[in-house]
């Protein structure tokens, strides 16, 4: 049995090992939050949180994240309080189709985490690997500057 | 007690139209807690897969599916035999010989791709596993992937079309010929616009079931037009319409890519019935997505125009050759709106041109955002800039002495009431500050240029009607549902909606709970595209919302002996508007329509079709949308010499959206349009190898626009409330990716003196043109 740590939350797993992260994600734990639009890391749609660090998690082995605290898009919001890059993305309208908006969030998640105040040029090349086929980018953009502000203030507080 | 029995709404959001309220959808969005029908999945659901050509043109001899069918795990597998073989198209009210594609291929595959079979199993590996097991023998044939080897004489015939062309449409009116001798100066230029793909991020994805006994078929789609996808499944599979529900998920993209059923959506309703009954999901690979779903026409397009002096547009003639792929798809519409849309922008008197919708053995052409007017909208605007500049105008004011006007008729018919065209140049050149930068940054390699477009809402192509249907159902509990059939694709149609519903029934957005494109449930809806639904759908909202409100004062007007004409329901209140009183709450309303002796339920109902008189294809004529949009963009822009490379700094597009519903909706359309304009022009271009797959059909190689290198943009909202639009709304979300790639042409050509025909405009493109600009003004230094 692999143990996998999502969301907080410890998972019992039994995996043949070819299995990526987003394969056990969708498939196994119906978590379907996360998406894939290529299953060939070109798209960013799949990202999830691991170790703090956005990663793709359909290039990722499942078997790989045994022992790593692992955040999808559902383990995000706090009960019914969404977080506030969550918040910030519906209130700046940066939501279109949406399809793209899990992997996205979880990318701008990450690059807040290390940077709260992104300059522009920061929050584009941290979400260079997420595709928006919408192309809501400047109302993203917005969103993370927005949710950064956001952070500093919970943090300080 | 009815009072208990009532919930507590938010009054935030009374008055909804004309503010930026959140997405109805925008929580469940932001938690992954939105199902696309990516995410749906049923206990016992089966992988299905396409048996797709491996050549380009090809008859199928014989068809072995014997080993396939005994692999372990394979539950279904389906070839033509077991189809009725009908085929299905999308333009079958007026082109009905352009119905031809079936949707598993009986005798010939027509290009790499073609779908011939299908296999349900448990699993994907299995599945693949058995595909690769079926026996097909073929009989290869000569093919042509290029529209003008295509049109040859003596081509490979795809079809039973006279050298490949489908589609042959004239449009003439007056007298070019003569217009043209007239005219004081006369240029032609000629137009490559590449292929493209939709490139949408979710793939094409379904899921199938057949319930045997009751044989009623349910498919849950990624679809833009669940009611015509119904009608397409019913037809192909010889059932009733009420035998077939079609029930669209969320949809993460369509872009005119999922307006169709596809092949896949036919195979798992059938292999569904064949194991059986358990629903089958087909999902395409990214591959699949870019080889077998549907892309964009490349066109090519001459035009050959005449001026005055005084900058009169004398004549316009040209050639429009549209590059269709293996089958028809939504081609005929689209080469009609690459010709056509020209009439809604320019006065013209004398026109001719004529389109040719060629067949070739590649990937099928359909309608992507735009519908032909992005290529149209490149070669026309960049066509005009070069018109003004010969006989010494300023593209601004060239175009301001040539466009239409409010309230008049254009010479094919078509009849514009509210026109922000005016407006929308006068406010876009002021905010770039025209005057001070045209032509004077040409030191930094820097130029601005201007393009405009017009579009319709809706256009009734797709049938004899274009009409939309709304029930807004009030309940006991103060809660308003409303059904639409409009397929919310991601543009925001069911928030734009429901702040149609809440605005006329007089009550907060926070009310209204939208449930849209069931087949089943909701009322017919023709479906996302054309830019219809704010305009359409958006006024069967109104009516819907309207008559909830009316009978519910009706109530009111009895209880109270008052007469119904004096009452309306306003910010959550019912009003006397005689004197201005308020009468009661909207809940107490409702407590009153459910008490013991009315107990009435509300329950409105709305069906719109806007009058518009149908087009007739023979000669172009034809008011065909119930009312019509414009914009205007500017671009600037900043060259690299050296490398070839443009910067755009700033995009700035003003737009006649009527009214906007939602502003900051309005506004993600706009930027979302000018960055896929953007994406057209310098990236884009589904390129095909020797067998006419796609070249580059993937992410890694076809590039899409992505958070580095979007330009700032400013939207400026022009509001001319139209006076047959909801709250005066139009629609939009298409028009604002048509001028794009001419705008930037023109403000490269005003940086650097070099004019592009070709999109899309790479660095090596650009180095060449100054380079034969360097050398052409060296020749002429010399002589």
């Amino acid at each position: 049995m692999t143990k996998l740590n999502i969301n907080k939350r410890e998972y019992q797993l039994d995996l043949k090992g070819h299995e990526t992260l987003l394969e056990v994600l969708r498939d196994n734990l119906g978590l379907t939050g996360t998406k894939t639009a290529c299953e060939e890391s070109e798209c960013g749609t799949c990202t999830v949180v691991m170790e703090g660090k956005a990663v793709l998690s359909c290039i990722t082995l499942a078997a790989n994240c045994v022992g790593k605290e692992i955040t999808t898009i559902e383990g995000l919001a706090d009960g019914e309080q969404l977080h506030p890059v969550q918040q910030a993305f519906i209130d700046h309208g940066a939501v279109q189709c949406g399809f793209c908006i899990p992997g996205m969030i979880m990318s701008a998640k990450a690059l807040l985490d290390k940077n709260p105040e992104p300059t522009l040029e920061e929050i584009q090349y941290g979400l260079d690997g997420n595709l928006c086929r919408c192309a809501c980018y400047l109302k993203i953009f917005d969103a993370i500057r927005d949710a950064g502000e956001k952070m500093k203030t919970l943090k300080g507080s | 007690m009815a009072a208990s029995a009532q919930k507590t709404f938010s009054k935030e959001y009374v008055d909804p139209v004309g503010k930026s309220v959140p997405r109805i959808d925008g929580r469940g969005i932001v938690t992954g807690q939105t199902k696309y029908a990516f995410d749906v999945s049923f206990p016992n659901m089966l992988v299905g897969k396409m048996l797709r050509s491996p050549h380009p043109h090809a008859r199928i001899i014989s068809i072995d599916t014997s080993k396939a069918e005994k692999l372990p795990g394979v539950r279904a597998v389906i070839t033509a035999r077991d189809t009725h073989q009908i085929k299905f198209g999308s333009n079958e009210y007026f082109f009905p010989h352009t119905v031809d594609q079936m949707a598993i291929e009986a005798e010939k595959v027509r290009y790499v791709g073609d779908e011939l079979g299908a296999v349900a199993a448990v699993d994907e590996e299995t599945a693949l596993e058995a595909l690769s097991l079926i026996d097909v023998q073929y009989e290869i044939l000569p093919a042509v992937f290029d529209v003008r080897e295509a049109m040859k004489p003596g081509a490979p015939q795809i079809h039973e079309s006279l050298n490949n062309i489908a589609v042959i449409l004239p449009v003439n009116f007056g007298n070019p010929d003569r217009a043209l001798k007239e005219a004081d100066y006369v240029r032609e230029d000629l137009f490559f616009a590449p292929a493209a793909h939709m490139a949408a991020l979710e793939p094409h994805v379904c899921v199938g079931q057949w319930e045997i006994f009751s044989n009623k078929v349910t498919l849950w789609a990624s679809s833009q037009a669940p009611f015509k996808c119904r009608e397409a499944l019913a037809k192909t599979l010889k059932l009733d319409l009420n035998d077939v529900r079609v029930i669209k998920m969320a949809v993460g993209g369509g872009f005119g890519g999922k307006l169709e059923m596809l092949p896949m959506d036919f195979a798992a309703c059938l292999l569904s019935r064949k194991a059986g009954g358990l629903p089958v999901k087909i999902c395409c690979n990214r591959e699949e997505e870019f080889l077998a779903t549907r892309r964009k026409h490349g066109m090519i397009y001459k035009i050959k125009s005449g001026v005055k002096k005084d900058g009169t547009l004398a004549a316009i003639t040209g050639e429009v050759i549209a590059d269709g792929g293996a089958y028809c798809s939504y081609g005929p519409t689209v080469l009609a709106a690459a010709i056509m849309r020209i009439f809604m922008l320019y006065k013209i008197q004398h026109f001719r041109m004529t389109g040719y919708r060629v067949y070739t053995n590649t990937p099928i052409s359909g309608a992507m955002r735009g519908f032909g007017g992005v290529q149209a909208g490149f070669a026309i605007e960049s066509h005009m800039d070069m018109l003004a500049e010969a006989i010494g105008m300023d593209p601004v004011e060239f175009r301001l002495k040539n466009i239409t006007t409010p309230n008049m008729v254009t010479i094919n018919k078509m009849v514009l009431t509210t026109n922000g065209l005016k407006e929308c140049i006068e406010k876009a050149i002021e905010s770039c500050r025209w005057y001070e930068k045209r032509g004077k940054q040409k030191h930094l390699c820097r130029g601005i240029g201007i393009g405009i477009a017009a579009d319709v809402m809706g256009s009734k192509m797709y049938k004899s009607h274009e009409s939309a249907g709304s029930i807004v159902k009030v309940e006991e509990d103060g809660s308003v549902y409303l059904f639409t059939g409009a397929a919310d694709t991601g543009q925001g149609s069911n928030t734009a909606l429901s702040q149609i519903a809440a605005q006329e029934l007089g009550v907060s957005y926070s009310r209204i709970r939208c449930k849209s494109g069931d087949t089943e449930i909701t009322p017919f809806d023709t479906g996302s595209f054309a830019s219809r639904v704010t305009f359409i759908s958006g006024n069967a909202t109104l009516l819907a919302a309207r008559d909830a409100k009316n009978q519910i004062l009706a109530i009111v007007a009895e209880d109270l002996e008052l007469d119904i004409d004096d009452l309306d329901i306003k910010t959550e209140e019912v009003i006397n508007t005689k004197n201005k009183s308020v009468l009661m709450s909207f809940d107490k309303a409702l407590e009153l329509c459910y008490a013991f002796h009315y107990g009435k339920q509300i329950i409105g109902r709305g069906s719109y079709n806007p009058k518009t008189t149908p087009i007739d294809f023979r000669t172009g004529e034809g008011n065909v949308s119930g009312s019509y949009g414009f914009e205007a963009q500017v671009a600037e822009v900043e060259v690299n010499k050296e490398t070839g490379e443009v910067d755009v700094l700033k995009l700035w597009d003003a737009h006649d959206i009527g009214k906007a519903i939602n502003p900051q909706s309005a506004e993600g359309q706009i930027e979302g349009s000018l960055a896929m304009g953007l994406g057209y022009t310098f990236m884009e271009n589904l390129r095909f190898d020797n067998k006419g797959r796609p070249a580059n059909g993937n992410f890694a190689n076809y590039r899409i626009p992505r958070s580095i290198g979007t330009p700032p943009i400013e939207c400026i909202m022009v509001e001319t409330n139209d006076p047959n639009g909801p709250f005066g709304a139009k629609g939009m979300g298409e028009a604002a990716l048509l001028p794009t790639s001419a705008a930037i042409a023109n403000a490269i050509y005003d940086a650097v003196g070099i004019r592009l025909k070709e999109l899309p405009f790479t660095p090596d493109k650009i180095i060449k043109a100054l380079k034969e600009k360097e050398q052409i003004e060296s020749l002429s230094k010399g002589a």
